[in-house]
């Protein structure tokens, strides 16, 4: 994998061409990028040492600055003084940045030359843009898949870190990295470039064990153990149980067995060579993968320090692919200066998302729309087709609206509850439901049949009621007087009904003001108390008129008036007369006396007269108000009114103020503020 | 004397408190076991003050302090600082900086007469940190870390930097901020010096990870197992004394 920057082309040795090789490792030396700066072992015996040598020389020997190289400074006030110099701050900045330092002089001809170059600023100076930060150096090199190492000539050389050691036994890089060169130099030894390259994946299984740059042995095999079509990690699913039992299934089942077996027979015919590599690099994963090439009684071990895993990734494994994968471990980059490996390190860095990228359209995977049977994403809702609805199967029975309106007789209700309740009929909602009875004739006859004997027992039971209370009279025959007496009652005239009363005996009268209207059941009572006159309702009251006799809204007179007035003539009578009639059942809520209406009255004009005395006040409030608003803002501060600045209202205890204004709130105050700008109300 | 504590299982103790000669800042929340042990170590000296900033428990590395004044982000609430005013000795001069780097305990370390800056910090931030608490302002990094604040912890004795600083640089600093310096770590080999760590002359509070080692050297470098509080309270109320009449 060589930096595809398309500025420097590194020349690439090969670690087995070992003549090329031995004369790059003179005088290696490992890269300062890769070298952390070593911990410093802080012990109580090293710290003591310090603070001794400290106090007994003070403080003097560090009377320098070393980042921009004076001193010593003959006193502290000149050494005080240096460090506030922009000079020293600038120089800061550019150590920071990996920039060597400017002498005095430099800086003061460049600060000639751009006075904008800014020294506290947060931005940084951009003279030469390539250069990047020393510490992102170290980042991308220690995180680099490779190492890098110089030599005499100054050359420096990039080496896959996966042939100098194992994943798990880095190397330190403190002090001088000498176990680093010491594993580089290793690689130049002859026989030591007998290298095993194993890689399976998706059913591929390519091995070849090399001897300096020439292939030993190799082998490759396929076998079909996905299935492309059906999802393809089916292994796992045979591994919790419910495996599928298709034909197709059954055979990858046996194929993938088969592989394994394939794969370990061929690692097991090549146990003499691996004993001989000096590492096997493999590529495989995935559990089956690396069940395949670690799996039971295979020879190799994934413990061994000399397995490791390639660096980088593989595209399917073929006996091609694996001398390529060979060839790219075994090359070495070599850049001819120190700052041409910097500027590809960096660009290779910066360029790491697109290179990724480019990787993907390898050729040995084709693009997801070529692909002719392509997988299904199950985890992916799929395109819904547009299908037609299905017609809808209508039937007036069935999906009628469910409703008991206010016509419906409540009679009518009752029967067919009463019926359904008898098992005459089952589906009680298919008959409420329907208003206009039409759909089959036979049950509707029947239904009617029964609705009309029904109500004509209901209105036998009523006859007979009425019977009850007036045993004289028949009901359609209402006597004349009680007529003229109900015109009274409903005429605008207020004439007593006194005389009315007189001409009738007592029994008579008590029937005569019960006696109900056939039209809406309503008693001399009723009329009474809707006509709002609460002196007949007194008066017939005292005359025997029940206020329990509901009309046919079901309603007592009571319930019926719609007056105050009225209402309160009950409650007195009742005040008046506790026993006489059952004023619960009369709809009644209470008795009241004269007095308790007198104070009732009373608290009302109270709180008139203190509603009206709150709006007088309100509107005083206003005008003043009105008149602290229109002065300036100089004559409110000298007057002694405690008001908002702005609105007016009255301050709080502790005012909210800037300057000499004062606010009845945060908000008012803002709004001054932003009203007035800096200048005019400093 | 350096004290281990931990605040709701966290060793960052710089984080949630600030501590100086005068005063010490403990974060509002936290167990009360946190604030106990600042209380039984100091109450008999300074006042041990419970407080937020911007609603946050972070005030170690929002705030910068000793003994003479208290810098606080704008970001502080009217509120916030009213209760800081309150509850302080009455010649702490409290101030709030409009500062783009606005977590000053991570820019700026100081102690009662020096203080090392991140370069970048705005000139007038450094005017009201000077005039504020008392102090010369030197613009510095710490082991070529521009967080000076996070990365030195520093009273009028001693200082302990990042783990990295070279010697020369150790050298550098000390003369500037004329008392010595040590390079270390504390809670168990942590570089983040100022948050694993309050120190003020006479009493240290460190993370609970803290080795014993780490705490023999915080001890030696700041010279806390010969300090004396008693001493310094004694002439510290004489002085407040003296300010009050």
């Amino acid at each position: 994998m060589g930096s595809k920057t398309d500025i420097i082309k590194p020349r690439t040795v090969q670690v087995y061409d070992l003549d090329d090789f031995e004369k790059l490792l003179k005088g290696i030396k490992v890269a300062a990028c890769m070298i952390t700066a070593s911990h410093q072992v802080v012990d109580e015996e090293s710290v003591m040492r310090r603070l001794s040598a400290l106090t007994l020389n003070g403080p003097s020997d560090g009377n320098c600055c070393s980042c921009c190289g004076v001193g010593p400074f003959d006193s502290r006030a000149q050494q005080t003084a240096h460090y506030k110099n922009h000079w020293h701050t600038h120089n800061l900045k550019r150590k920071l940045f990996g920039k060597s330092p400017l002498t005095l002089g430099q800086f003061n001809s460049r600060q000639e030359e751009e006075d904008d170059l800014s020294v506290s600023g947060s931005d940084s100076e951009t003279d030469d843009t390539a250069n990047k930060p020393s510490s992102d150096l170290f980042a991308a090199a220690t995180r680099h898949c490779k190492a890098f190492f110089t030599n005499q000539q100054g050359q420096v050389f990039c080496v896959y870190r996966c042939i100098l050691h194992h994943k798990k036994e880095e190397p330190s890089t403190d002090g001088d990295g000498s176990a680093w060169v010491q594993r580089c130099k290793k690689l130049a030894i002859p026989g030591f470039q007998r290298w095993a390259v194993l890689m399976v994946s998706g059913g591929h299984f390519a091995g070849a064990i090399f001897s300096g740059g020439v292939p030993v042995v190799h082998k490759t095999h396929h076998s079909y153990v996905t299935r492309r079509g059906q999802g393809q990690a089916q292994a796992l699913r045979d591994q919790h149980g419910n495996a599928p039992r298709s034909a197709g299934a059954s055979l990858r089942r046996y194929c993938q067995a088969q592989f394994l077996q394939h794969v370990q027979d061929i690692i097991g015919g090549w146990v003499e060579d691996l004993q001989g590599c000096t590492f096997i690099l493999y590529r495989a994963v995935g559990s089956l993968n690396q069940a395949a090439l670690f799996g039971k009684n295979s020879p190799l071990n994934k413990d061994d320090p000399r397995v490791r895993v390639l660096p980088f990734p593989t595209k399917k494994p073929s006996y091609k692919e694996v001398k390529r994968v060979h060839e790219t471990v075994a090359s070495v980059e070599v850049y001819d200066t120190m700052e041409l490996f910097q500027k590809a390190l960096i660009s290779s860095t910066a360029k790491a998302v697109t290179k990724t990228s480019s990787d993907t359209s390898v050729p040995g995977k084709k693009p997801p729309k070529a692909s002719p049977n392509k997988p299904v994403d199950r985890a992916k809702s799929r395109e819904r087709t547009p299908r037609e609805l299905p017609t809808q199967m209508l039937s007036s029975e069935d999906e009628g609206p469910c409703f008991i309106d206010s016509e419906t007789p409540v009679a009518w209700i009752k029967t067919l509850s009463e019926q359904s309740s008898n098992g005459v009929i089952t589906n009680s909602r298919k008959d409420l439901l329907n208003d206009i009875p039409v759909p089959c004739p036979e049950s509707e006859s029947e239904t009617e049949n029964k609705i009309d004997k029904k109500e004509a027992k209901k209105k036998r039971k009523k006859e007979k009621k009425q019977e009850e209370k007036q045993p004289a009279k028949l009901p359609q025959k209402i006597p004349t007087n009680v007529k003229k007496m109900w015109k009274v009652i409903s005429g605008n005239e207020i004439t007593s009904l006194e005389t009315i009363f007189e001409g009738w005996e007592t029994s008579d009268l008590v029937s005569a003001c019960n006696t109900q209207d056939p039209s809406d059941g309503n008693t001399a009572l009723h009329k009474a108390a809707i006509a709002a006159k609460p002196d007949m309702v007194t008066q017939i009251l005292n005359a025997g008129g029940d206020p329990c006799i509901r009309n046919h809204q079901l309603q007592t007179p009571y319930a019926a008036t719609p007056h105050s007035d009225t209402r309160i003539a009950f409650r007195l009578f009742q005040g008046q007369h506790p026993d006489k009639y059952n004023y619960a059942k009369a709809h009644i809520p209470g008795p009241v006396t004269p007095e308790m209406l007198e104070q009732e009255k009373e608290k009302k004009a109270q709180q008139k007269r203190a509603k009206r005395q709150r709006e007088k006040e309100k509107q005083v409030e206003k005008i003043k108000t009105n008149k602290f608003l229109q002065m300036t803002d100089a004559q409110k501060v000298k007057t002694d009114e405690q008001r908002c600045f702005l609105c007016g209202s009255a301050l709080p205890k502790t005012p909210f103020e800037y300057d000499s204004y004062k606010f009845c709130t945060i908000r008012c105050l803002q709004n001054h503020r932003n009203l007035r700008p800096l200048h005019m109300s400093a | 004397m350096a004290v281990r504590v931990q605040f709701e299982n966290n060793n960052e103790v710089g984080v949630f408190s600030k501590l100086t000669n005068s005063y010490c800042l403990v974060a509002i929340g936290g167990s009360e076991n946190f604030y106990s042990v600042f209380e039984a170590e100091l109450s008999e000296t300074i006042p041990v003050v419970h407080v937020s900033i911007a609603g946050c428990r972070i005030i170690g590395r929002m705030t910068v302090a000793n003994k003479n004044g208290l810098l606080v982000p704008s970001s502080t609430t009217d509120t916030e600082l009213q209760h800081i005013r309150n509850s302080l000795p009455d010649n702490v001069k409290v101030q709030r900086v409009e500062e783009r780097l606005s977590a000053l305990g991570n820019v700026i370390a100081c102690n009662d007469y020096v203080a090392l800056v991140h370069p970048d910090l705005d000139r007038d931030t450094e005017e009201i940190l000077a005039d504020t608490l008392d102090v010369e302002v030197f613009r510095q990094t710490v082991a070529g870390n521009v967080l000076v604040g996070t990365y030195a912890a520093l009273s009028n004795r001693g200082g302990l930097v990042h783990p990295k600083t070279t010697i020369q640089d150790q050298d550098e600093l000390s003369s500037l901020l004329q008392v010595p310096l040590v390079a270390g770590t504390v809670n168990r080999g942590s570089e983040v010096i100022a948050g694993g760590l309050v120190v003020n002359d006479w009493c240290a509070f460190c993370g609970m990870d803290t080795t014993s080692t780490e705490i023999s050297v915080i001890e030696s470098v700041f010279k806390l197992n010969d300090a004396k509080p008693t001493a310094i309270t004694s002439t510290m109320r004489a002085s407040l004394i003296d300010s009050m009449s």
